[in-house]
């Protein structure tokens, strides 16, 4: 009898590997957990620990306990939240908090009525020049997020200001006119230019929906006499609400634990986000373990959220219906008479160019100009120039000729490439798995497992999860890793592509599994029956069929890996790449340099989205969708 | 030569029983469809045959070949079970030309390139689809992607051919043509089909057996033209013919071996089989075909016109009799008034007779109405 169960259990696995969703199942399931679980566990885990000395001291004074570096405790948590001295919980907790939050919700306001308008202009209306603003109103989404931070402080800046030494901005330059502070430093900079950022996003998850939705069902409408008012109230709203939703949980997500654009448009200090206070908290000594506690709670936020989400996509889900027969739907007229249409279109298009185009000019100007804002000091050393500008740069061993001498930047710019393009194979392959072996076996446990699982580094604020695998760095056996011991840039390269391969992970598995999902099973059993082995199914059969939305599973986490600076920042030395380069000229004051590979950064990723447009036809916006 | 044979093979997902203990011999070059309801297991049924789904439990062989067996551990990949599959919505590769569509398999077997090319061009020819070589399936109409399908499924002379609802993606005119192209299919290519439909007419007038499944049970196993005469139970009958059977409750009476006295509806018939009548309980169902209502001016039985369907060579009028609506099939065209009075016998040897308890047949004979 035992022989015979035992028999049966092996027969049992034996089919269940004869399946390579299941081996891609469960090889994910043991990699994600070593890579995602174990470190969000750890992380937790910080929260109660004793992180140094100075800590355990300050918690025995005020707790009277006696807790050594390395025990377990909960002191951190009221220490931080409930402090004694109020003014400190309020000043690191409570007030960076708030504020945040409501940051967050003004971002998330600007960017889905910025981005709903347009999805509905495109899809909807006879407005004329589509194809150009909806190309070009995806670039700030491509732009790094500071990018935009930095053209608004380029822009806005003026002589009025004192936190920013004085300089004349573009907009003084042109006009004369001062902005006060509070439009150039601050909350509200920060969350227009978040919600400028992520207004594109929007843009293509509500469009991804209106462009799929069944015509037929608008027009069931019209024909029972409802007016246009009428169907986008009771028809439209209703079946891209739950889009609408997903858009704001994640823009909410994404901006309140954005640390980049705080830290740009804070110059004044006036306006301390949670994330600046966490990271304030996490280098301090004697204050990580506060640190950690922040970054527990915005995870909390994090994952309450894509609970909420779930919940939403889950009972609405059946409204997303895809039809053939879309298309026909009839435009909404802008205006009776045509000038109506072209003054919207121009409108549009001067706005669209203001956030997309006009930066990148804004960073070419500053590369030029020895003093900000002044046009008679234009001039082209910064770029061509082979001799050095700061000798405090020199004196670090690194160079500051312009930028075409420069072997700092060039050298850290091969090795941004380097990391983006492993990482997008990696995560871009990984992603594609992912999507297939989910798709084989939708509602399993295992596969929900790492669905989600796959999913959740989305939700692990970027510098939380630097920090974790920063520490990870200290630990026996992973010491090679850490730049700053082996002074070797390979180290920081190799941790990188580690981190974000994780990191970036969730767009490529979205995106992998929505393509997956997309062609029916019998595509590929036709292929299974006609004796094709699994490897060759995959690249002769279901990569060609979903080729373009598979390709922007590869091309996203390169994009966003080239633009990452928040994830590396821990990580890394002040050379190791590109933005890491471009921080440092930033820090030094050299304006002319820094803006100069902003500029190079951007082009860059523009040209490789447009390249693989041309060549694949998959494009950014095809990724995202869902 | 390919004769399939299942044993107990049963498919659980959970608690859910989608095909329980099925027992089934296909033999060689037989046309079998797998009739039932949709959700009856009959679509699991073939897959498992296939090697597209793997049974909880059971043995399948096919040929001398054992391709699955639970208890030894034996199971083996649809790749290798040298069969064919039609798929409902067809499956063509997108972004294939239909050559490449059809060649693709052919490719995966390593055959010469001359061969591919000879053979390609052969089922193109027999299907008719040489012209569109070159096209892709989203190019092609419905009937004409249909052809494509079947034509890659030929290609490598499957001995064993399995079609998943092929037609139903079809408009009606189209399915009455690749019906019968199919039956010609099937002896011009000389191997074994398994169909799976839930459209009774497509079973009947295609397959040589016909295999009945509810709720994952074999119902009856049998030449459909037995499965229309003498269905096994009330499943069956109900299922099988258009209009379907009439059923009628009534209390029996034995009378002799082979007679039975019946009373329903106010009238008492004398039900008289050739063989004995193996009676269970009084409370019976008697199961009449549309045809054996024969309306008549003599007619012993006196009914109403409901309600009159004529289609050109048949008229199907269903009859009112002490409110209960029975159907009757009449050749040629006719047209009663609404409530018109009417007369009709039953008739025939082939009035089936249901124990109500067990939905079983019990019997099969005449019915003569006692005045």
């Amino acid at each position: 009898m035992k022989t015979l169960s035992f028999s049966k259990i092996w027969n049992r696995t034996k089919t269940f590997f004869s399946k390579p969703a299941n081996i891609i199942l469960l090889f994910f399931t043991l990699l994600l957990t070593a890579t995602v679980i174990f470190p969000l566990i750890s992380l937790v885990l910080d929260s109660f620990m004793v992180q140094s000395i100075s800590e355990a001291r300050e918690i025995n004074e005020i707790w009277g306990t006696a807790v050594k570096k390395g025990d377990l405790t909960w002191a951190q948590w009221p220490n931080l939240l409930f402090n004694a001295n109020s003014e400190y919980s309020l000043y690191f907790f409570w007030q960076p908090l708030y504020k945040s939050v409501f940051m967050a919700l003004l971002a998330c306001l600007i960017a889905v009525i910025g981005g709903g308008v347009l999805a509905w202009l495109i899809t909807r209306s006879n407005l004329p020049f589509k194809k150009f603003i909806s190309a070009v109103f995806i670039f700030p989404y491509i732009m790094p997020s500071w990018s935009i931070a930095m053209f608004w402080e380029n822009f806005f800046k003026n002589t009025s200001i004192a936190a920013s030494n004085y300089q004349m901005g573009i907009l003084e330059a042109i006009t004369g006119i001062q902005v006060p502070v509070g439009f150039v430093y601050g909350l509200v900079p920060c969350a227009i230019v978040l919600g400028i950022h992520y207004a594109p996003f929007a843009y293509i998850l509500i469009g991804g929906i209106l462009r799929n939705m069944d015509a037929n069902l608008e027009e069931a409408a019209t024909i029972l006499k409802a007016s246009r008012f009428r169907i986008l109230r009771k028809i439209t709203l209703p079946i891209v609400a739950p889009a609408l939703i997903s858009t704001i949980l994640l823009v909410f997500a994404s901006s309140i634990s954005s640390y980049t654009v705080p830290a740009f448009l804070n110059a004044d200090n006036s306006f301390t986000s949670i994330s600046i206070a966490m990271r304030g908290l996490i280098i301090t000594a004697g204050k990580k373990g506060q640190g950690y506690v922040v970054a527990v709670i915005l995870l909390s936020f994090s994952i309450l959220i894509l609970t909420i989400n779930n919940w939403f996509t889950r009972s609405r889900r059946s409204f997303t219906t895809v039809s053939g027969k879309s298309g026909q739907v009839s435009k909404f007229r802008i205006g009776n008479k045509p000038w109506i249409k072209w003054t919207v279109a121009s409108v549009l298009i001067l706005v669209v160019s203001f956030f997309a185009i006009f930066p990148l000019i804004s960073f070419v100007l500053e590369s030029l100009q020895e003093t900000s804002g002044n046009f008679s000091t234009l001039t082209l050393k910064y770029w061509f120039s082979a001799e050095s500008f700061d000798v405090r740069i020199t004196a670090q061993g690194q160079s500051s000729q312009g930028i075409f001498h420069n072997a700092t930047i060039w050298n850290a710019f091969g090795r941004s490439v380097l990391v983006a393009s492993v990482v997008a194979l990696v995560a871009g392959t990984f992603g594609i798995l992912i999507g297939y072996a989910v798709s084989k076996n939708r509602r399993s446990r295992i596969a929900n497992y790492v669905s989600s699982t796959a999913f959740l580094p989305y939700l692990i604020p970027a510098l939380s999860f630097g920090a974790i695998f920063f520490s990870l760095t200290y630990k026996e056996g992973f010491q090679w890793l850490n730049v700053s011991s082996t002074n070797n840039e390979m180290s920081a390269v190799a941790i990188c592509i580690l981190v974000a391969s994780i990191k970036f992970l969730p767009f490529a598995s979205r995106s992998g599994t929505n393509a997956m999902l997309q062609v029916s099973g019998e595509i590929e059993e036709a292929a299974i029956i006609t004796g094709c082995p699994w490897w060759k199914r995959m690249t002769h059969v279901l990569f060609p069929i979903q080729k373009s939305s598979l390709i922007s599973g590869y091309l996203l986490p390169f994009i966003s890996c080239m633009r990452e600076l928040t994830l590396f920042v821990l990580i890394t030395s002040s050379f190791s790449l590109i933005t890491n380069v471009l921080q440092f000229y930033d820090v030094y004051g050299m304006n002319q340099m820094s803006n100069a590979i902003n500029l190079l950064i951007v082009v860059f990723v523009i040209g490789v989205n447009f390249l693989i447009n041309k060549l694949t036809g998959a494009s950014i916006d095809k990724g995202i969708g869902g | 030569m390919p004769r399939i044979e299942l044993i107990n093979v049963s498919k659980r997902w959970g608690h859910f029983v989608a095909v329980d203990h099925l027992s089934m011999v296909i033999e060689d070059r037989e046309f079998v469809t797998l009739l039932g309801p949709s959700g009856c297991g009959k679509t699991t049924t073939l897959r498992m045959i296939a090697g597209l789904e793997t049974p909880t439990e059971g043995k399948i062989i096919i040929g001398d070949k054992v391709v699955f067996d639970s208890d030894k551990g034996i199971n083996i990949s649809a790749a290798n079970r040298d069969i064919g599959f039609l798929f409902q919505n067809y499956a063509l590769w997108p972004h294939m030309t239909v050559y490449k569509n059809i060649s693709f398999g052919l490719e995966n077997l390593k055959w010469k390139k001359d061969a591919i090319k000879e053979r390609v061009e052969e089922v193109m020819k027999t299907l008719q689809i040489s012209e569109f070589k070159d096209r892709y399936p989203s190019e092609l109409s419905g009937g004409q992607q249909q052809r494509v399908a079947i034509a890659r499924t030929l290609a490598p002379n499957p001995q064993v051919l399995f079609m998943d609802e092929p037609l139903s993606n079809l408009d009606a005119k189209l399915r009455g043509e690749m019906r019968t192209e199919l039956k010609r299919l099937h002896r011009d290519t000389d191997s074994t089909f398994v169909y799976v439909t839930h459209d009774q007419l497509e079973a009947m007038t295609l397959a040589t057996r016909t295999c009945l499944i509810n709720k994952g049970l074999l119902q009856q196993y049998d030449k459909p033209l037995n499965v229309y005469n003498h269905p096994d139970n009330l499943f069956v009958a109900d299922f099988v013919g258009s209009p379907t059977m009439n059923f009628i409750d009534a209390k029996a009476k034995k009378v002799s071996d082979n007679v039975l006295a019946l009373e329903f509806l106010n009238l008492k018939v004398n039900y008289t089989s050739e063989q004995v009548i193996n009676l269970v309980g009084e409370d019976v169902i008697l199961g009449i075909r549309p045809e054996f209502l024969l309306i008549k001016d003599d007619g012993a039985i006196n009914g109403l016109a409901y309600s009159t369907l004529p289609s050109g060579m048949e008229t199907t009028v269903k009859i009112d009799l002490k409110q209960k609506i029975l159907s009757a099939v009449q050749f040629g065209a006719v047209d009663y008034a609404f409530d018109q009075k009417i007369k009709f016998d039953i008739i025939g040897k082939k009035i089936v007779l249901f124990d109500k308890e067990s939905g079983k047949s019990i019997a099969l004979g005449s019915c003569e109405v006692v005045k």
